[in-house]
C-alpha cells in the first residue's frame, strides 16, 4: 500500500541544529531536501567523510587478520551511543594501523625491487670485474648484453674490429664486446641485425657476484623487518575488528548527518528544514523535534503539482518481504498503486508450481527459516529469505498435489495404492497439467486487467475502465467459454453462445469506443482495429505460462533420473561392491539433490518474477517512482536498536 | 550388434558429447574472466564463482539423457536388443538437448562472462547479473524436458 507523502517545513534556533537532526535521524522518517541556496559550508561533512575513509582503509588492513564470521551468525545489536563512544580509540588505532601498513608496504617494495636486481644479475655472475669499468671509457666503448646463443657464430664478423667476451652458457649467453670509439656506430648496426638485448649494469661496486651476495644480504634484514612489521600488525590488529567496524558505523552515522545539515537553509538565528514524511509517521517526527527544543515552527502540507515525492510502501508482514521482488522491477510512481499485495500471492503459487516437489520444499522451507532465525537478515537478504520461504512451503503443498517427493512417487515413498497425486501426474497427463498452467495463467493476467479497472475508476475514468479494460475481460473470458463448449462435447451449447456473444460485444466495445478521442468515425474504428490485434498480445502472455509446465517437470525430470542413477550404483550383486556402492550413492544422492534444489530455486524464482513483471504488471502497474531515503542509519556492521521508530 | 542398438548409443553419445562440449566452452570462458576479475579482487571470487557455474548445467541435462537413453536401450547392462525404429526414435530424441544444450551453454556463457565484469564494476549488483545469466537456461531445461519425453515415449 502507497503510504501519501507530506512536505514538512521545520523552522528552528541554529544552537537546536545539531541535537535535532540527530533526534530526526532516529525516527529514520524524515528524507530531507535541499533548501540551501547558498554553497553551504562543508568543513565539518570533510571532517566526517574523512572520518569514514580512516576507518574504511583501517577495515581493510584488518581484514586477513580479523576472525571469519560465521555464514549464520546474526549481525551484533548495539545502540548508537555505545558504538559512537567507540569512535576515538579506533581513530587512534586506525592511524596506528596506517602507518605500520605503510611502513610495510615500502618494505615489501624495496624487497621486490632487489630481487628483480639480483635476478637481472644472475646471469653475470661469472663477471670476473668491477662492473663500473666496463661502463664507460675514454676511447674504448663496451656493450654489454644477452646474445641469443644461435647469433654467437655470427659475431665473427665484427672479428677485425672488436672483441667480445662470453660469460654464461645456455640459449640466451651474456656477452661483453668492446670497440674503439669510431667504431662503434657499425657495432651498433651490426648487433641490430642480431638477436641482441641491451643490458646495463646497475650502479654498483665490485663484480655482479658480489653485488648479489651484497643485494640478498640487505633482503634478509628486510625480511625480518617485513616480519617484525607483520607481528606488529597483527597485535595492533587482534581483536579490535568489531571495534573498528562498530566505529565505521558511527563515523558513517555522522558524516550522513552532517551531508544533511548542509541541505538546510541558515539565517543568522535559525535554520530551515524541508523534507519529506510519511502521512502516518508525522506525529513520531514532530515528537522527536519536541524533545529536544519547545522553540520551533513544524508545519505540513501535501505536494504540490510539480513536486514528485518519493514513493515510500507499507504492507503487511506477509507481504513485505515481497517489495524487494518489486524493487527489482521498479518502484511503484507514488500516484499509481503498489503492486506488491496483490503480487504476493500469486507470487508464492506460481513458485511452488515451478519446482513442485515436497522433499525440496521442506529443504527450502527450513533453510530460509534457519537463516532467518540464526542470520537475523535485514534488507534485501531478508526480504529473498522470507521469499523463498513461503516458496518453500507452497513448493510442499504443490508437491502433495502433483505427487513427488525428491523425485519419487509418494505412492512408492508410503506404499499407497495411487492415491497421489491428488490432481494431476505431469508426467502421464501433460496436456491436463498444461490446461491448469494456462488457467492460472488467464487468472492471474485477468486480474491484472481488474487492477487496472479499479485504478481507473478510482481516478474517475469509467471510460478507460469499461472500453479499455473491461471489454478485454468479456474478450479473453467469451472466447475461453466458446472454445471450451466447441472442443468438449459435453459441454452445453448455450455456453459457447453466450461466450461468442461476450467476446463480440467486447470486441465492439473496443473497436467503436478505443479511438474515443477521435471525433472522425473512420479514424476512430481503424484505431480500434489496431487495438483488436492486441488479441496475439494477451494469447502470448497466456502460453508463456507453459512454463510453469515445463518448469516443474523438469524439476522431476532430473530428480527421477539422479535417483535412478544411484540406484544402479547401489545394485550390484557382490557385496563389497554393493556396500562400497551405498556409501557412494549417499553422498552422491545428497550433492545431486542439492544442486538440483539450487539451480531449479534459482530458475523458479527468475520465471516466477519474470511472469509477475511482464505479465502481470504489464497491465496495469505504472513504475517510475523514486525510493524513500531518510536521514536515518545505514550501517554495515552492527544493527542499531534504540530507533526509537519502529 | 543390430542397428537399434548403434543408433541408440549414437544418440546418447551425442547427447553428452555436444551438450558436454558447450558448457566446457561456457564454463571455460567464464573461468577466464573470473580469474581476471579475482586477480584484481580476490573477494569476488564468490559470486564470479556461481556464474561461471552456471553454463555447466547443460553438460549435466546432456549427460542425463545420454544416460536415460542408455539405460532404456539396454546399453548399461549389455543385454537386450532394440528395433532399428527405436533406436532411431532414441537417436532423435537425443537432438534437442545435444544441439539446445551445446549453443544455449555457448550463449550462457558469454551472459555469464559480461556479468563476471558488471560484478567487476559493480559488486553489489551480483543479483541482476545472475538473473541475466539464468534467462539464457530456460532453453536447456527446454531441450531437455522435450528430450526427455520423447525417450520416455518409445516403448520398447
Amino acid at each position: 500500500m502507497i503510504i501519501p507523502m507530506k512536505r514538512v517545513t521545520l523552522v528552528a534556533h541554529q544552537h537546536d541544529e545539531a541535537n535535532i537532526l540527530k533526534a530526526l535521524q532516529a525516527t529514520q522518517s524524515v528524507q530531507i531536501v535541499e533548501a540551501n541556496a547558498e554553497a553551504p559550508d562543508e568543513t565539518a561533512l570533510a571532517k566526517a567523510e574523512e572520518q569514514v575513509q580512516k576507518l574504511s582503509g583501517a577495515l581493510v588492513t584488518l581484514r586477513p587478520f580479523g576472525p571469519k564470521r560465521g555464514l549464520l551468525t546474526a549481525q551484533p545489536e548495539e545502540s548508537v551511543g555505545t558504538i559512537a563512544a567507540k569512535l576515538p580509540e579506533a581513530l587512534a588505532l586506525s592511524e596506528k594501523l596506517e602507518s605500520t601498513a605503510r611502513d610495510l608496504a615500502s618494505v615489501k617494495s624495496e624487497m621486490e625491487q632487489n630481487e628483480t636486481a639480483v635476478a637481472s644479475l644472475r646471469p653475470w655472475e661469472h663477471f670476473p670485474a668491477d662492473m663500473r669499468t666496463y661502463q664507460s671509457a675514454k676511447s674504448v666503448r663496451y656493450f654489454t648484453g644477452l646474445l641469443a646463443a644461435a647469433d654467437v657464430e655470427k659475431l665473427s664478423a665484427i672479428d677485425e674490429y672488436a672483441e667480445y667476451q662470453f660469460f654464461s652458457e645456455g640459449v640466451v649467453r651474456t656477452c661483453l664486446i668492446a670497440c674503439p670509439n669510431e667504431e662503434a656506430k657499425s657495432v651498433t648496426n651490426f648487433l641490430k641485425s642480431l638477436d641482441w638485448t641491451d643490458y646495463s649494469f646497475p650502479k654498483m661496486r665490485g663484480t655482479p657476484a658480489q653485488a648479489i651476495a651484497s643485494l640478498s644480504a640487505k633482503n634478509r634484514t628486510l625480511a625480518d623487518r617485513k616480519k617484525e612489521l607483520e607481528t606488529a600488525l597483527a597485535e595492533q590488529a587482534s581483536g579490535s575488528g568489531r571495534l573498528v567496524e562498530d566505529a565505521y558505523d558511527a563515523a558513517v552515522i555522522e558524516r550522513d548527518r552532517r551531508y544533511a545539515a548542509t541541505e538546510l537553509a541558515l539565517t543568522s538565528a535559525t535554520f530551515q528544514l524541508e523534507g519529506w514524511v510519511p502521512e502516518d509517521k508525522l506525529e513520531p517526527v514532530e515528537q522527536a523535534v519536541r524533545s529536544v527544543t519547545d522553540a520551533y515552527c513544524f508545519s505540513s502540507r501535501d505536494p504540490a503539482e510539480d513536486e514528485v515525492p518519493p514513493s515510500y510502501v507499507e504492507n503487511s508482514k506477509f507481504a513485505t518481504p515481497f517489495e524487494q521482488v518489486t524493487n527489482m522491477y521498479s518502484r511503484p510512481d507514488p500516484h499509481g498503486i503498489d503492486a506488491t499485495p496483490y503480487m504476493a500471492p500469486f507470487y508464492v503459487l506460481l513458485f511452488g508450481m515451478m519446482l513442485s516437489d515436497t522433499g525440496y520444499g521442506i529443504v527450502l522451507a527450513l533453510a530460509c527459516a534457519l537463516l532467518i532465525r540464526l542470520k537475523k537478515p535485514t534488507g534485501a537478504m531478508g526480504g529473498f529469505a522470507r521469499v523463498l520461504f513461503w516458496g518453500g512451503i507452497s513448493t510442499m503443498v504443490w508437491g502433495v498435489l502433483v505427487g513427488t517427493f525428491f523425485g519419487m512417487d509418494f505412492d512408492t515413498v508410503f506404499g499407497t495404492n495411487n492415491v497421489f497425486p491428488l490432481i494431476v501426474d505431469p508426467m502421464s497427463e501433460p496436456i491436463d497439467m498444461l490446461i491448469l498452467c494456462f488457467g492460472l495463467g488467464v487468472l492471474h493476467v485477468l486480474f491484472g486487467v481488474a487492477l487496472k479497472m479499479k485504478l481507473s475508476f478510482s481516478r474517475r475514468d469509467w471510460q478507460t475502465a469499461i472500453f479499455d479494460n473491461f471489454s478485454w475481460i468479456l474478450i479473453v473470458l467469451g472466447l475461453i467459454a466458446y472454445g471450451a463448449s466447441s472442443a468438449a462435447a459435453s459441454a452445453p451449447a448455450l455456453l459457447g453462445k453466450i461466450g461468442l456473444a461476450a467476446a463480440g460485444c467486447g470486441a465492439l466495445m473496443i473497436l467503436l469506443f478505443k479511438g474515443r478521442a477521435k471525433k472522425n468515425p473512420v479514424l476512430r474504428t481503424i484505431s480500434g482495429l489496431g487495438e483488436l490485434y492486441q488479441v496475439t498480445s494477451y494469447l502470448s502472455d497466456i502460453l508463456s505460462y507453459a512454463r510453469l509446465f515445463a518448469l516443474g517437470i523438469a524439476t522431476g525430470v532430473i530428480a527421477s533420473v539422479f535417483n535412478d542413477l544411484c540406484k544402479m550404483l547401489m545394485g550390484s550383486p557382490i557385496l563389497i561392491l554393493k556396500i562400497l556402492g551405498i556409501l557412494v550413492a549417499c553422498v552422491l544422492l545428497v550433492a545431486l539433490h542439492a544442486f538440483n534444489i539450487a539451480i531449479n530455486t534459482l530458475g523458479a524464482f527468475v520465471h516466477c518474477a519474470r511472469l509477475q513483471y511482464v505479465e502481470f504488471y504489464g497491465k496495469f502497474y505504472e513504475t517510475g517512482g523514486k525510493a524513500f531515503r531518510p536521514l536515518g542509519y545505514r550501517t554495515k556492521h552492527v544493527r542499531i536498536t534504540d530507533d526509537s521508530a519502529s | 550388434m543390430d542397428m537399434g542398438t548403434i543408433y541408440a548409443a549414437i544418440g546418447a553419445a551425442l547427447a553428452a558429447v555436444l551438450a558436454g562440449i558447450g558448457s566446457a566452452v561456457g564454463v571455460g570462458m567464464a573461468g577466464q574472466a573470473n580469474a581476471g576479475v579475482v586477480s584484481e579482487d580476490p573477494d569476488r571470487f564468490g559470486s564470479c564463482l556461481l556464474l561461471q557455474l552456471l553454463p555447466g548445467t547443460q553438460g549435466i541435462y546432456g549427460l542425463l539423457i545420454a544416460f536415460v537413453i542408455a539405460a532404456k536401450a539396454g546399453l548399461l547392462s549389455g543385454g537386450a536388443s532394440i528395433s532399428a525404429t527405436n533406436g532411431m526414435s532414441l537417436l532423435i530424441a537425443a537432438i534437442p538437448i545435444a544441439f539446445g544444450g551445446l549453443l544455449s551453454a555457448i550463449a550462457q556463457g558469454k551472459v555469464a562472462v559480461a556479468g563476471i565484469n558488471m560484478v567487476a564494476k559493480k559488486p553489489e549488483e551480483s543479483g541482476k547479473a545472475m538473473l541475466m545469466t539464468v534467462m539464457v537456461e530456460t532453453y536447456a531445461v527446454l531441450s531437455l524436458l522435450i528430450s526427455f519425453l520423447l525417450v520416455n515415449g518409445v516403448k520398447i
